[in-house]
């Protein structure tokens, strides 16, 4: 290449390169993009394979090019191909085997693959703003594709147009702040060193990306170096003094290095570095230097240390390197993203740079989105894009359809940011409120089954290792918080030690050396202060709620299980074809296998590990087959009783918290009674849950299992004081009282004849009573209730039944496979869209009024807030309404407040031991928790029983639940073969077809046949096993 | 500097800017706690401890590093500084188990005040119990990892006191150790066992491995005195138990040392307490020494001395002084040489390495001493080293230098003929060939005169003499001067043009320049440089000797020189003669006295017939020792007063037991001029007496009265007749000494010489020509044999020979062979080789080091069992009379 002397010369070289560029236009381009993931996914193979294949073909016209990563790291190896005069087309997941396809179909025959092409009518690509980015589609080898996109143009520009001083103005005009993390104000750094004394100055670009998870420096790096040099050159030229600038770039960054090596070289060679740039007299030149590894070596002044040959430590600011930096000269250190923004804000105005993003954040900042995330990649977003749309929009959202929890953002010395703040703008000072710091962009991001002890403790683990150790808070306070998560992950934990975490996180943060330790306790401080609840589960219920922390648990779903349940015992007992042993293993946690069976929400399958291989194991229905294959065998288990006692108590409420409640104090020897206001005992059992999800001979039989042990079932007795069985000699009542009320809508027309309470519509159905059913039913709601109502219409006769819900369907609450029969037999499922008017005729329902609704900002559960689209409302035929939206219970027992009642209309007791604040009364199950699930009623029946044991007892309440005496029972610890670990989907359950289904109340699931059962059993991993 | 106010814990206090806010606080009286800050070494803000609050600072801030404003509000202990601090103990206590009772640093470790001052007696964190290794394989340091806090004070000091760098962090978090080079055994690393690191460190982790179970802090008696080595003068504290030196501390305060010492100083002091110390005066009776009383010694000693001198007149006998003893015992030496003895022969071991200074300097300047101050080379823009192993023979001075280089910008130029450590500090480094010293300085000076770099205005002004100068110098162009010294000119003109253009350029010397039969003209040629470039009489210039005992420099100002009353009063001036005559009640010889090496001749040749020698050793010492020992066994009468039987007292009829520098009273001066106290530690051992004491005995014995009763008085009159020391009072002395020329009481003594004024009035300029060495390699004895000193040892070794580290750490000599002429010679590291010269033969073991030309050999003369100076040629320079220890030549055969 030709030294270029001036901007004549650097002007025609770029014409030159626009007409070279040109040319290629013409022609049908392959690009092969080649980042550091891209060739680990084997681009290399693929663009040699190209190569090959046209040359094979005689296809030479065609031209095969490197081009740099495009941020789509989950789809690599990526491909692009244009055609002229036709949009690009992006292909992902280009593997060798599939370019036969591409060559023949899209270069020559010009027919797009669609169904792999990567559609860019996308949040992906529409919320994007490329602009440090814009270059990565151009082979970074070859200064002049650069140069034809205007690069060095800015650099001609501020070397024969601008002082130095109208160049640091125009960066400060551009609110341009440091993209490496800390947000300082870049003109004013430049300021900073331009303004002291020396004339001897440095300027460095740190690429020393060290967060886990972080990792654009590197594809900018990779894929567009000149606009480094271009923008390290200006400021050189800005600042003044300076003769020589190092780029830092970590060692582990071999394909970066040499790339921006190879642009030095170019830039030497074309004189765009060196004496006398563009013969205007300037002098800069560029070394790179690897660094070694060292984390903290990111640190500024570790990094200047490092350069200068010394062990990479960073030295106490002030003085700061603006005054004292490199060799003791003024020295500035900027990330390589900034560096990158240089040239754009030259040559295209501050204005144009400050167009995008907030009032005090401007411009874009690049983003790598890693983790529980469907798209995985690198994007360029304007500074002030919401976390939400981040990560639902662009990023798809969770994979695996989980529960978002957090987003944990700049890297070990960033934060967690929960899904409470989903509507929070991306910028310096909003993230940095939330106790997260920008960093350099990397954002993991973490579903329900990351555990907030865990990620703070693995950060933890990370900053104890690249510590430099000359600090002692730094050094040796790390550790200790490290190892204090440590104890707490292990249960060990005591609630002190949130305390403690918070008083030392606080030390190291205030009293550290140097960026590294000042922000390592950020990981605890923000979990401790998002996530408490989920510290004193670990500490005080040895809990770990996403089933991480493994010193807790044998296995995720003996963990999940609200009351505990051996899943991976009971599971491997039927591999074996031991179902007797199965039954009793299951039925000594749990009075209820043959209802949980089939109505439990089952949160062990969500945490089961096969879903990891294919789909989890259904433990559900292998718990129903135990069970059920015990009832055809006869084989009833009653516990012993352990010890006979006096002591009477009573419980308010026959339901399944009730029930489990007087099952084990029965257990213990105490004189149990139960009053049921309702003739049928079971609660929302036996009134709320439709027959053919729960045959009601099955429930009965396991309700009389609990009479046999010695039960008292008063049915039809309605308590109507909460204090009186007190008087009668009980020497503790239990509320489980459930949640039997429906709520209202508040909306015209709800007294109009027609309109139900779901609750009291499935209890009228249930209790036998005669319920008179329209033709076209609405049922509004999103619920298992919502759901079950609308099941039970369909089989009362209706004609045609709507479920009507506010939201998306993936936002109901309903059981998911629930959801799915129902739409198999016949409901009409209408989302976003909400009633405002139930009209009536003659006093009676005769249609509802509803409006649609979109969905607007996140709320405090992740989900988009609904929002009745002006103009959209419509009106539907209906005969009957179904209202599902909540239930409540029916508090009037308590009559002068010797129990507390919370807002919501829910029973306040303490969450751990179900005491409530009158001494000798204690409430549990959906009476206090609102409407939950069957097995947390049963939990809190286990709770509460522990609970009136203690205080009968008269010892202190214990956090946890204390239940022994168990019957050794063998479980077979055989781990998975081979061939078992293998891919293998669950066996599928029969069912009733979905027409005849709805012809009766006919329980519609049929269960497992015992070879299936066992052959379900083999699917299980025995994580329990594992050491 | 600008005067500054802030505001610390609301009160108004002042500093200047550049200081940081620990040191104000210091300077107010305003406790800070701080642990890894270290007054000397740089400031790192490592431990954290001295955190405190500003204002308008998001976080604490370490006070040891932030600079000071105007203006600025400090608090000092708030609430939550203090609630940090704890937290910070805590966590340093949780690092390693910390058990007090048996550390060495008990009573004196700075965590366990501050875990004591902040009532830490519980930690919130598990203590990691694990026990890492001790390392004790060095022969001075113990390092126990367990007690190390990471404050890196060891790791500075190494690296900015002694800037050898060995020490250092290793590994990350909380697995940081400090490890010795690649993390090897102390004693088998580079460290040079200097213990700057023991004395930087604030806990037991390092500790004097001596002093192990010896005493705790509270135990011992302190006492500060000056180092008995070289001449560098360091302060010392020695910590004394039951009359037992325990350790050694260097004084912080000492005005050349500022706390630094060298291996020797701080662990070489074992020899005090050697059982070989002469207990009881000896008597040769059938050729064996024999123990006897002080009366039978001192009766025999002064019948024998009277009996000489009746039979063959004062001029037959002889005393040998001893730059070792104190000012005082010099004093009173030459007096009683010059009174009892009634003749000027008195000389002292400052013949065989300053004589051709003091003649040089003195010649040109008036003044033979370091014109300048030590720590005046912070000052200085250049300095040149030439003919100074200083790292290993001055080594206070040698790391004072390095770190000046290191972390002060000062450039160094080295002209030597071995590649010495300092060579890698050098910015040029001229090698030249031995003994060609006259031909370079004159090159220097010809490129100077050529490109009018002179200082023209000092030359005319302050100097005389000139133009033969430049007549001599105009013949030394670099072309002949490189063919004559092997220096190339590109290199010689480089060095000239650095030297002359600083603004302040000082030369240190040594015995590379003095040691020649030209020693001399080296000198002179060296002040013509200095001078020609106006670098005399200003702070940071100079022509600085670096003397080598540990009192030289005042035994030649005491006047234990043959031609010399005290402070260089010319003998031969009636006047002085008279004041002399006068104070001292009796007529004094005019004649100059012979010098050691004449005496020696004297001796031999039967004209000397008896011998007081005061603790010097020239069986070991002197050039052609087979000579030495033919000129003392002729003697009638040998007198030899030490600490030990050296190999010069074997030879004595009479052996008197002296004392060491711990056990007695007096001053000491050091290279810099400067006056400091001896300080009697510890009571005298056996029936050793004050050397002072002994000397005012023979004397009154042989009829002169002296009747001194302490050194002090001894000083009073030194005071008395010396106008140079006229202002020295032991009162005075306390702190930092005083430098001569202090002429009277309220004199503050001269840190440099010659301002504005020469001492003799102009400058001289002396033109010299080059002369080669008496005797260079030939065909016969084809190598270049050159003596000198190394850093573990001292001078004839009957001191740190002694001394049980030293003497494990180097126990034996060794010749240095250029690998090529190993190769050559098929001799190997290690292997034992015949050395021989025209006087002598020995037998010794290589070591091969390109440290050492091609041709050239080195040895040290520290082991008599391998006494170099067998070898050595006793050629003298004709003026100064010095041998020329620098040059002779030998033949090697492989053993």
């Amino acid at each position: 290449m030709k030294r270029i002397r001036s901007v004549e010369e650097l002007r025609s070289l770029r014409k030159q390169a626009q007409k070279q560029a040109a040319e290629r236009e013409k022609k049908i381009q392959v690009k092969v993009h080649l980042g550091t993931c891209g060739i680990a996914s084997g681009a290399n193979k693929v663009l040699e394979a190209f190569i090959h294949e046209l040359e094979t073909r005689k296809l030479s016209d065609i031209l095969v090019l490197r081009a740099a990563c495009i941020g789509l790291c989950g789809r690599e190896p990526i491909v692009t191909v244009i055609r002229p005069g036709q949009l690009r087309v992006i292909y992902g997941d280009v593997t060798v085997d599939k370019i036969t396809r591409i060559i023949e179909e899209h270069l020559v025959k010009g027919k797009v693959i669609e169904d792999w092409a990567v559609s860019e009518d996308t949040p992906w690509f529409k919320l994007q703003e490329i602009r440090v980015m814009h270059n990565q589609d151009l082979n970074p080898m070859n200064i002049e594709e650069y140069i034809s996109r205007d690069g060095y143009q800015a650099l001609a520009k501020v070397l024969t147009e601008m002082s130095p001083d109208e160049v640091i103005e125009e960066v400060r005009k551009s609110g341009l702040r440091g993209r490496g993390g800390a947000g300082f104000s870049t003109a004013t750094k430049w300021g900073f060193v331009r303004n002291a004394l020396g004339d001897e100055k440095y300027i460095v670009c740190n690429g020393d990306e060290g967060d886990p998870g972080a990792y654009m420096n590197r594809a900018e790096l990779e894929g567009n170096p000149h606009a480094v040099i271009e923008g390290m050159a200006i400021g050189a030229y800005a600042i003044g003094n300076v003769r020589q600038g190092y780029a830092y770039v970590r060692a582990e960054y071999p394909l970066a290095i040499e790339t921006l090596s190879h642009a030095i070289l170019q830039a030497r060679e074309l004189g765009l570095l060196g004496k006398n740039i563009l013969g205007t007299g300037f002098e800069f030149d560029l070394d790179i230097f690897p660094g070694a590894g060292a984390f903290v070596c990111g640190e500024e002044t570790a990094l200047l240390g490092s350069i200068e040959g010394k062990r990479g430590n960073p030295r106490q600011r002030p003085p700061f390197p603006a005054n004292k930096g490199l060799l003791d000269k003024p020295s500035t250190i900027n990330n390589v993203e900034t560096w990158s923004n240089i040239p754009l804000i030259i040559w295209k105005g501050a204005d144009w740079f400050a167009s995008v993003g907030t009032e005090r954040s401007k411009g874009t900042k690049t983003l790598c989105l890693v983790g529980k995330i469907k798209n995985t990649g690198l994007v360029e977003v304007p500074l002030g894009t919401t976390i939400g749309q981040i990560v639902f929009d662009i990023g798809g959202g969770i994979a695996g359809d989980k529960k978002f929890r957090a987003i944990q953002i700049g890297g070990p010395s960033g934060g967690v940011i929960p899904i409470e703040y989903l509507n929070t703008p991306v910028d310096y000072e909003a993230v940095t409120a939330l106790g997260a710091i920008m960093g350099s962009g990397g954002i993991v991001v973490m579903d329900e089954d990351d555990c907030m002890v865990d990620i703070a403790k693995f950060f933890l683990g990370f900053t104890t290792d690249e510590s430099c150790g000359k600090c002692t808070p730094c050094r040796a306070g790390i550790p200790h918080l490290r190892e204090i998560l440590t104890r707490i992950s292990e249960g060990k934990g005591a609630i002190e030690d949130i305390d403690l975490l918070a008083e030392v996180g606080e030390m190291v943060a205030e009293a550290s050396l140097c960026g590294l330790g000042q922000t390592a306790p950020n990981p605890v401080l923000s979990t401790i202060r998002h996530f408490r609840k989920e510290y004193e589960a670990h500490i005080i219920d040895k809990k770990c709620p996403a089933a991480v922390c493994a010193a807790l648990f044998r296995a995720p779903c003996q963990h999940t299980c609200p009351v505990g349940l051996d899943c991976f015992g009971y599971v491997a007992l039927i591999k074996e074809g031991k179902f007797d042993e199965t039954y009793r293993l299951i039925k000594q946690k749990l009075p209820f296998p043959v209802v949980l069976g089939r109505v439990c929400h089952h949160p062990c399958e969500a945490k089961c590990r096969r879903a990891q291989v294919d789909e989890p194991v259904a433990i559900r229905y292998l718990k129903r087959f135990a069970a059920d294959w015990a009832s055809e065998h006869n084989i009833e288990y009653i516990p012993k009783i352990r010890e006979k006692r006096e002591e009477k108590v009573a419980i308010i409420g026959s339901g399944p918290a009730g029930l489990s409640a007087a099952w084990d104090l029965a257990m213990y020897g105490y004189q149990v009674t139960v009053f049921e206001a309702l003739p049928e005992a079971g609660g929302m059992l036996a009134v709320g849950i439709p027959e053919y999800r729960l045959p009601k001979d099955i429930l009965k039989k396991e309700i009389d299992d609990v009479r046999k042990l010695g039960v008292e079932i008063k049915l039809n007795t309605r308590i109507d004081d909460v204090t009186s069985p007190l008087k009668d000699g009980y020497k503790a009542v239990f509320i489980a009282i459930g949640a039997h009320e429906g709520a209202k809508m508040d909306i015209q027309g709800e007294d109009l004849e027609g309109v139900y309470e779901a609750i009291e519509f499935l209890r009228e159905v249930n209790l036998g009573k005669e319920v008179k059913v329209g033709k076209k039913v609405a049922v509004i709601g999103g619920g298992n209730t919502a759901v079950d109502s609308a099941r039970v219409a369909l089989r009362k006769g209706a004609e045609e039944v709507y479920i009507f819900y506010r939201r998306e369907k993936k936002d109901m609450p309903a059981i998911e496979e629930e959801i799915q029969s129902a739409e198999e037999e016949g409901v009409h499922l209408h989302c976003l869209t909400t009633p405002t008017k139930i009209l009536g005729d003659n006093g009676r329902v005769s249609g509802l009024e509803l409006v649609r609704m979109e969905l607007g900002e996140f709320d405090k559960s992740g989900r988009r807030t609904p929002h009745a689209v002006k103009g959209s409302e419509y009106k539907a035929e209906i005969d009957m309404v179904i209202e599902a939206i909540g239930q409540r219970a029916d508090t009037s027992l308590i009559k002068n407040g010797e129990v507390k009642v919370a807002r919501g209309g829910t029973i306040v007791a303490d969450p751990r031991t179900l005491a409530t604040e009158q001494k000798g009364i204690f409430a549990g199950g959906d009476a206090v928790t609102g409407a939950a699930t069957v097995v947390e009623a049963i939990a809190a029946g286990q709770r509460a029983a522990s609970s009136i044991r203690r205080w009968l007892q008269g010892k202190e309440f214990l956090p946890l639940v204390e239940r022994d005496g168990y019957e050794p029972i063998t479980i077979p610890s055989i781990p998975p073969t081979e061939e078992e670990t293998q891919e293998k989907a669950r066996i599928r359950i029969s069912e009733i077809e979905p027409k005849d289904r709805i012809a009766s109340f006919e329980e519609i699931i049929l269960g497992y046949s015992p070879e299936q059962a066992m052959e379900e059993a083999r699917r299980c991993l025995r994580c329990d096993l594992e050491v | 500097m600008k005067e500054i106010t802030l505001t610390i814990d609301d009160r108004q206090v002042k500093g200047e800017e550049g200081d940081t806010v620990l040191d104000i606080c210091k300077a107010s009286g305003i406790y800070v706690p701080t642990l890894c800050h270290k007054d000397g070494l740089s400031d790192v803000a490592a431990c954290r401890i001295c955190v405190v609050e500003i204002e308008r600072e998001r976080r604490v801030m370490p006070a040891c590093t932030y600079p000071a404003r105007d203006g600025l509000v400090v608090k000092t202990h708030t609430e939550k500084l203090e609630r940090y601090r704890r937290l910070i103990l805590e966590l340093i206590l949780s690092e390693h188990e910390h058990n007090c009772l048996v550390c060495e640093k008990n009573g004196n470790c700075e965590l366990q005040n501050l875990v004591y001052q902040y009532g830490i007696d519980e930690i919130s964190f598990p203590v990691n119990k694990l026990l890492e290794p001790i390392d004790d394989s060095s022969e001075v340091i113990s390092r126990d990892p367990n007690k190390c806090i990471l404050c890196g004070r060891c790791v500075r000091a190494c690296a900015e006191i002694t800037c050898q760098g060995i020490l250092n962090f290793a590994s990350r978090g909380s697995k940081t150790i400090i490890v010795a080079d690649l993390s090897w055994p102390l004693g088998k690393s580079s460290c040079v066992a200097c213990g700057a690191c023991v004395q930087a460190c604030p806990t037991g982790a390092l500790t004097e491995k001596l002093a192990q179970f010896q005493g705790r802090s509270w135990e011992f008696r302190k006492v500060q005195t000056t180092c008995p080595y070289c001449g560098v003068g360091c302060q010392i504290e020695l910590n004394i138990k039951d009359n037992r030196i325990v350790k050694i501390y260097g004084v912080e305060d000492g005005p050349d040392n500022k706390g630094n010492l060298c291996v020797k100083g701080r662990f070489g002091f074992d020899y005090v307490h050697h059982p070989d110390r002469l207990t009881t005066p000896l008597i040769k009776r059938n050729g064996k020494l024999e123990k006897a009383s002080w009366d039978e010694a001192l009766d025999l000693i002064v019948a024998r001395f009277e009996e000489l001198k009746n039979k063959y007149g004062g001029d037959a006998l002889a005393g040998l002084s001893s730059a070792k003893c104190t000012n005082e015992e010099n004093y009173l030496f030459q007096k009683f040489v010059r009174t009892c003895f009634g003749t000027n022969n008195v000389d002292h071991c400052a013949r065989l390495c300053h004589a051709s200074t003091l003649a040089g300097l003195s010649k040109a300047f008036g003044s033979g001493a370091m014109t300048n101050s030590i720590r005046e080379f912070e000052k200085a823009d250049v300095v040149l080293v030439t003919g100074s192993n200083t790292t290993e023979n001055h080594p206070v001075i040698g790391s004072y230098l390095k770190h000046l280089i290191k972390d002060n910008g000062l450039k160094l130029i080295v002209v030597d003929p071995r590649a010495i450590e300092l060579t890698e500090y050098a910015e040029i480094w001229l090698r030249q060939k031995s003994g060609t010293d006259v031909a370079w300085i004159n090159g220097l000076m010809n490129v100077i005169i050529n490109e009018d770099l002179y200082d023209h205005e000092f030359v005319e002004s302050r100097t005389e003499n000139f133009e033969q100068l430049r007549k001599v110098v105009s013949k030394y162009i670099p072309e002949r001067v490189e063919e004559v010294t092997g220096i190339p000119k590109e290199k010689l003109i480089a060095a000239t043009r650095m030297y002359a253009k600083a603004e302040k350029a000082s030369i240190i010397y040594s015995m590379g320049i003095t040691q020649h039969t030209t020693g001399t003209d080296n000198c002179l040629s060296l002040c013509n440089l200095a001078m020609l470039t106006g670098n005399v009489g200003r702070e940071g210039t100079g022509v600085n000797p670096l003397r080598g005992q540990n009192n030289v420099q005042g035994a030649c100002d005491m006047g234990a020189l043959p031609n010399v009353l005290p402070g260089y009063q010319v003998i031969g001036h009636a006047p002085i003669r008279e004041k002399f005559e006068k104070a001292w009640g009796v007529k004094l010889p005019s004649v100059e006295g012979l010098t050691v090496v004449e005496m020696v001749d004297a001796a031999a040749d039967g004209s000397i017939k008896g011998l007081y020698i005061m603790a010097e050793n020239p069986m070991v010492s002197d050039p052609n020792l087979n000579h030495v020992r033919e000129g003392l066994e002729n003697l009638d009468f040998l007198v030899v007063q030490d600490i030990f039987l050296t190999q010069t007292a074997e030879l004595a009829d009479v052996v008197l037991p002296g004392v060491s520098f711990a056990e007695k009273d007096g001053t000491f001066t050091n290279t810099g001029r400067r006056v400091q106290r001896v300080r009697k530690a510890i009571p005298e051992v056996g029936k050793s007496k004050q050397d002072w004491e002994i000397i005012q005995e023979i004397s009154q014995r042989m009829g002169y009265p002296m009747s001194y009763r302490s050194p002090e008085e001894i000083m009073e009159e030194i005071t008395s007749l010396t106008p140079s020391y006229g202002g020295i009072h032991y009162d005075r002395l306390d702190g930092h000494g005083l430098q001569w020329p202090c002429p009277d009481r309220d004199h503050p003594g001269t840190p440099y010489l010659h301002k504005d004024k020469f001492t003799r009035g102009k400058g001289l300029f002396t033109a010299v020509d080059y002369i080669p060495p008496a005797e260079l390699p030939d065909k016969e004895y084809p190598f270049l044999l050159s003596t000198g000193r190394i850093l573990y040892h001292y001078h004839t070794g009957s001191l740190s020979r002694r001394s049980k580290p030293l003497n494990n750490i180097s126990p034996e000599g060794f010749l240095e062979m250029n690998p090529l002429d190993g190769e050559s010679l098929e001799i190997k590291d290690n292997d034992w080789v015949k050395v021989s010269s025209r006087r002598g033969q020995i037998e010794t073991k290589v070591k091969i080091t390109d440290r050492v030309d091609k041709g050239v050999v080195f040895m040290t003369f520290h082991f008599a069992e391998a006494a170099v100076n067998l070898l050595t040629n006793d050629a003298l320079d004709p003026v100064a009379k010095i041998p020329e220890f620098k040059v002779c030549a030998v033949r090697l055969e492989k053993g």
